[in-house]
């Protein structure tokens, strides 16, 4: 699964439908504890944040909006983590240590979390945890191995997002995750599988209390849906105060937790749908952190007084869906011409404003495993494109259409600078703007012939992040390309613990994948933290979301 | 309106149109701003007919390392964010903005203004055909009741975004106008002596409607034409500025102003401003047409200016 | 007692007409393409749940049924839910119809106070510069887009002049907004003694009000103008003239006389602006009911548009029942 999908969906899909309605709701709402007056007093320990939406439901299980990320991370915690490093090119900023570890176990830099300890099989075929002890719930609860396999058991029986992620690590039955103590648990796979550890650390896979979750939801409702809804009930540093949906959500920081109390005391998430807005809140100092600004913006905001903008590669992609299944896009060359047409220079310094790269692969270059070098689509070359057109039986171009979603300002100006240079080479490209509600269902319904995607896969696994996009039968697979060596690859990496082999197959995916194009390979865009300059701490994770516990204010 | 009947004789004809010509002129020469409005009129066809001759850059195509240049010699009123010239673009968009304003009222009025001459027409009959005209009129209630710009954006979200269906919901919101309008009409015209007159001599019902009522109530409908063109304009850009509208990067003024909206926060206004001022401008024009044609086709009120213009022949 | 046989008649209509009113609604917002479902559960959702939630909001009978469904639920004052912010579409409304009436009403009540005196001035002065200005003011207001003014006034005096406080809805982030008795934000913060979101109420209020009353005047202006000239012209007003009365006597009279059209326009300005100034709503990030339903249709959330649509016919009616009881209160041909 990957969060950007459903994560960007949300948030585009909340940013437009909500127009700018919010902002004036949330004043109308009764109670609201808003920005500075109310808060001067508290002002070092209390963390305003712009955001573009508040959280839908909070339970990870069925949504995949944006804010219920930024609750799911603050109020949950898995059972191990990253360790964190200073980024190289930003001293200001954190981000995990992914990088490829042979000789630790797991080949991964981690450390505990819930769990102090854990033994992991050299091929990959089960982990064990030992489980901290006297950790407490938001709800006074104390940490057993009953909650993992809950947990985990929750996933398999509702079988949405979790059973996916069950699915991705080889989990098929509930036997499979045995407590073997009151705080020792372990999963134990049919055969090797290389995620099994790497994906615990998955937003989507935090640890629920299920003493709480058991009795809220009673006899009717035995996993809790309805109460996990508007609840939180995890073993995070903080617990979720208030949330009125299109509005704001507070959050408190926990007396109680194990790692002790985070700086912050009190986090305010308020939405404010339009990016302008959210960069004007910034430098007007209302907010210390303004989320997803325009590339504009964030020009103007790093020389704004006050204002620092962190910004670094990151795990975003933008690209186009080629729809292998309608023509011309069964056509091989078609899709590289369309490649070698794309203006991606004149992209990433006008649209993005230099605050991007090429997207030189087909996952994220900070990822092990990723290779440049079949990267063929450097410079724009028109002949070319043209010359391949030609041979494909397309010499007098053709005509055809490319999605774009409305909330998304960058995608626009790329599609009108993509159909300019597309006329060169006789290609009649039609924009078709798609409101943000739908835009989602546009690109899951694979009929379009071109769509833009948004996206970034979670887990730093080539193998992972190849299967999402590139496998026939993956859900994720939105070009509907189908390549059966490419499957074989995929289906063998998934299934050994070997994880040389495994990169060496992931290499050969995507050295093919880059030749065949099923994507108009567009741009890395960096993450950028637009932040008040006394606010420290910031980390940026793979996932693409902050965390509220990394933040304190700089006296 | 002028007496040309069969009678007369080509020359005769050319006196008339001569004479209506002076009269016209002399009209403009007194009331400046009704010339304006023809001006500014005139002057948006001709763009939109010449544009390709006019517009120094093609209005489609980006030119991205020109982007969001301020107005300059090169750029007159300067680029938008994909580099595009906004003069070439403004120039343009009257094509669009024309042809959906100018279609859209004008199928709304011929289809309102059919049904509401139906209606007008049997509303007093009786029997099945004023019980027909009576539900008419009540579904003209209830499409009027609606608000309409969120009619008309749920009428473009149904059949899809594109020319033909905005041009389709401007024709919609817009015939219950000409429907009340001709029904009135058509209510006072079908009592008058001489349709009666040739009710009685056997001439048929099609036949009374197209000779006599229709000819006779064409005034008003004209001049709401003129103003309502302008009306569906500024609807079109509304449309568009929501994102219903035309589909980017068609040069539309409502779409130009909607694709700057962001940048003028940033501290770019031109991208919003010029096609603003353009469409203000536009929509101006039509208004004055309309207040002419509102006053030249109401015979009291031509006459009345007409002593005027006299008078002033007189004192000067 | 005419005017309650006139009221009594007039309600008559109004059942036929509402249920007109939902029925074509409902027709309609059935036509806009996208599976309420869908959005609601996300893209992950299985065929199974899409299924039950279609069925518990009752989206697997035919239209005529799902129609049934809705008038029942709506007898019991039940408009549904809106799926983008999860909540009742009756409290959604209750918060943005205070929000757009307050600005809807304060723009009008302006826009008489900029028309009314031009257009008086300008009918009685006839060869004057004031004629000459209502007259291009006329034209030129019903000619600028409200929403391109809208950013201009933005432009000059929040990005620019840096004196009004930003396009960001009602009251300010740091304000505390009083409590909601009414969610009409004047009234709720004099309600609470609350003056400092008084302040930041009518601070935010200016440029739209500003917005939409500069445009609005035009029609105000024009009426005013139109029916003042006539009344001048009339028998009544040329002899009260002859009888020698104060200038100012006179034009109160044709005032009061000409005060039927300008009720009129008013209230159609007023039903008009309930839905059309969702253009401004969505440049002042206002939050208002129109902004509501166009998002709405937009994203194939039903309710809120079903919702919009009735409140705001039943607000025009009674708006148009308060013009007919205020001509009875001015027009003494009618109360006679």
């Amino acid at each position: 699964m990957t969060n950007s999908t459903g994560n960007r969906w949300s948030l585009d899909r909340r940013t437009f439908l909500k127009g700018t309605t919010a902002a004036a709701a949330a004043a109308a709402v009764p109670g609201a504890i808003a920005g500075r007056g109310a808060l001067a007093q508290d002002r070092a320990s209390t963390l305003a944040i712009a955001a573009p939406a508040t959280p839908q439901s909070l339970d990870s299980e069925y949504d995949v909006s944006l804010g219920t990320f930024e609750t799911v991370a603050a109020c949950y915690d898995s059972l191990v983590e990253f360790e964190k490093i200073v980024d190289p090119g930003d001293p200001d900023a954190l981000r995990e240590d992914i990088k490829d570890y042979p000789n630790n176990p797991g080949r991964v830099n981690m450390k505990g979390k819930l769990a102090e300890s854990w033994e992991v099989d050299p091929d990959s075929q089960w982990v064990r945890f030992k489980l901290r002890e006297g950790v407490k719930s938001n709800w006074g609860n104390e940490l057993t191995a009953e909650d993992v396999v809950w947990t985990w058991h929750r996933k398999l029986e509702l079988g949405a997002i979790g059973g996916f992620f069950a699915n991705t690590i080889s989990l098929k039955r509930k036997e499979q995750i045995k407590a073997e103590g009151s705080h020792v648990v372990s999963f134990n796979l049919d055969h090797p599988n290389p995620l099994l550890l790497k994906l615990q650390p998955n937003l989507y896979n935090p640890i629920y209390d299920s003493t709480q979750c058991k009795a809220a939801g009673g006899t009717d409702d035995p996993w809790a849906k309805e109460f996990l809804k508007n609840e939180t009930a995890g073993f995070g540093p903080y617990r979720i105060e208030q949330l009125t949906r299109g509005a704001q959500a507070v959050y408190k920081a926990r007396d109680d937790y194990y790692g002790g109390k985070p700086a912050m005391d009190t986090v305010i998430l308020r939405e404010v749908p339009t990016s302008a807005n959210r960069a004007q809140l910034l430098q007007g100092g209302a907010v210390d952190i303004a989320q997803y600004l325009q590339p504009l913006e964030l020009v103007q905001l790093a020389n704004a007084p006050g204002v620092s903008v962190d910004t670094i590669p990151a795990t975003f992609m933008l690209w186009i869906e080629l729809n292998a299944k309608i023509p011309p896009f069964d056509s091989i060359d078609v899709r590289r011409a369309m490649n070698f047409a794309f203006p991606q220079e004149q992209v990433i310094s006008t649209v993005f404003q230099n605050l991007a790269s090429p997207l030189t692969g087909c996952m994220p270059d900070i990822y092990p495993g990723f290779n440049a070098a079949y990267w063929e689509y450097g410079t724009q070359d028109l002949d070319h494109a043209r010359e391949l057109l030609k041979g494909a039986g397309y010499g007098d171009g053709f005509e055809t259409t490319l999605g774009y979603n409305a909330a998304d300002a960058t995608q626009e100006t790329t599609a009108i600078l993509f159909q300019s240079a597309l006329r060169e080479i006789g290609v009649n490209l039609q924009l078709k703007k798609i409101p943000a509600a739908t835009f989602y269902n546009n690109v899951s319904e694979r009929k379009q012939p071109m769509i833009f995607y948004y996206d970034s896969p979670w887990c730093p696994d080539p193998g992972y992040s190849m299967n999402l996009y590139f496998h026939s039968k993956s859900f994720i697979n939105y070009s509907n390309y189908v390549n059966l060596r490419v499957d074989e690859l995929i289906d063998g990496a998934a299934q050994t613990g070997d994880m040389d082999a495994r990169l060496a197959a992931m290499d050969e995916v995507q050295q093919i994948v880059m030749r065949e194009a099923p994507w108009v390979f567009g741009v890395f865009t960096n993450y950028s933290m637009a932040r008040r300059s006394d606010v420290r701490g910031w980390t940026y994770y793979t996932s693409n979301n902050i965390r509220f516990q990394d933040f304190s204010r700089e006296a | 309106m002028t007496d040309i009947t069969a009678g007369h004789s080509e020359r005769s004809r050319w006196e008339a149109f001569l004479h209506a010509l002076r009269f016209l002129l002399a009209v403009l020469r007194a009331r400046p701003l009704f010339a304006l409005g023809y001006v500014i009129v005139l002057l948006v066809i001709v763009l939109a007919i010449f544009a390709p001759l006019i517009a120094p850059y093609e209005p489609e195509v980006a030119n991205p390392t020109d982007f969001l240049q301020g107005p300059s010699w090169r750029h007159l009123f300067g680029t938008d964010a994909t580099g595009m010239d906004i003069f070439s673009r403004i120039v343009y968009a009257p094509r669009i903005d024309l042809t959906i304003a100018i279609a859209g009222t004008m199928i709304s009025a011929v289809v309102g203004s059919f049904i509401g001459a139906v209606v007008g027409y049997y509303q007093e009959g009786g029997g099945f055909g004023s019980f027909g005209a009576g539900f008419v009129m009540r579904a003209a209630d209830v499409l009027q009741a609606f608000p309409v710009f969120v009619f008309a954006i749920a009428l473009v979200a149904i059949f899809g975004q594109s020319l033909e269906s905005i041009i389709a919901a401007i024709a919609f919101v817009n015939a219950p106008i000409y429907l009340r309008l001709m029904r009135s009409q058509v209510l006072a015209i079908r009592n008058m002596r001489y349709v009666e007159a040739s009710y009685v001599s056997g001439a048929s019902d099609l036949m009374i409607m197209l000779r006599h009522i229709i000819p006779n109530s064409m005034a008003p409908i004209l001049a709401q034409l003129s103003v309502n063109i302008g009306w569906s304009i500024l609807l079109t850009a509304a449309l568009s500025f929501v994102g219903a509208g035309v589909v980017a990067p068609t040069p539309e003024w409502g779409s130009m102003i909607a694709m700057g909206f962001q940048n003028i926060i940033t501290g770019q206004w031109w991208p919003s401003v010029f096609p603003g001022i353009a469409l203000a401008v536009t929509v101006f024009g039509f208004a004055l047409v309309g207040a002419s044609v509102e006053v030249l086709a109401d015979p009291a009120r031509r006459r009345a200016l007409a002593g005027t213009l006299r008078e002033r022949k007189k004192a000067a | 007692m005419r005017i309650l046989r006139y009221i009594g008649r007039r309600s008559l209509f109004i059942g036929p007409q509402l249920f007109g009113i939902i029925l074509v609604s409902f027709l309609l917002v059935k036509l806009i393409p996208g599976d309420p479902a869908v959005m609601m559960l996300g893209p992950f959702a299985t065929e199974e749940q899409l299924a039950m939630l279609n069925e518990e909001m009752g989206l697997d009978g035919t239209i005529i049924d799902q129609f049934w469904i809705y008038l029942q639920n709506l007898v019991q004052g039940d408009l549904g839910t809106s799926w983008q912010t999860t909540k009742p579409v009756f409290d959604d409304l209750a918060i943005r119809f205070p929000a757009t009436l307050e600005l809807i009403t304060l723009s009008l009540l302006l826009a008489l106070l900029i028309g009314i005196p031009l257009g008086v001035a300008a009918a009685y002065f006839k060869r004057s510069i004031v004629k000459k200005f209502s007259d291009y003011y006329g034209l030129l207001a019903g000619s600028l887009p409200d929403f391109w003014l809208g950013l201009i006034l933005i432009y000059l005096f929040y990005t620019i002049m840096q004196v009004a406080p930003a396009p960001l809805g009602r009251i300010d982030f740091a304000v505390l907004p009083p409590a909601p008795v009414t969610n009409f934000l004047i009234i709720d913060s004099l309600i609470a003694g609350n003056w400092q979101a008084l302040w930041s109420t009518l601070g935010h209020l200016v440029l739209p009000v500003v917005t939409l009353a500069v445009i609005n005047a035009g029609p105000i202006l024009k009426m005013t103008q139109a029916t003042m000239e006539r009344m001048l012209e009339s028998d009544l007003i040329r002899y009260a003239e002859m009888c020698g009365l104060p200038k100012s006597v006179v034009i109160r009279k044709a005032f009061r006389n000409s005060l039927p059209s300008v009720v009129t326009i008013v209230s159609v300005l007023y039903g008009f602006l309930i839905g059309g100034a969702v253009l401004v709503e969505i440049v002042f990030s206002w939050g208002g009911a129109g902004q509501y339903a166009v998002q709405g249709v937009l994203n194939a959330d039903i309710n809120p548009v079903l919702g919009f649509v009735l409140f705001s016919a039943i607000l025009s009616l009674i708006i148009y029942l308060l013009v007919d009881l205020i001509y009875f209160a001015i027009d003494p041909r009618i109360r006679g």
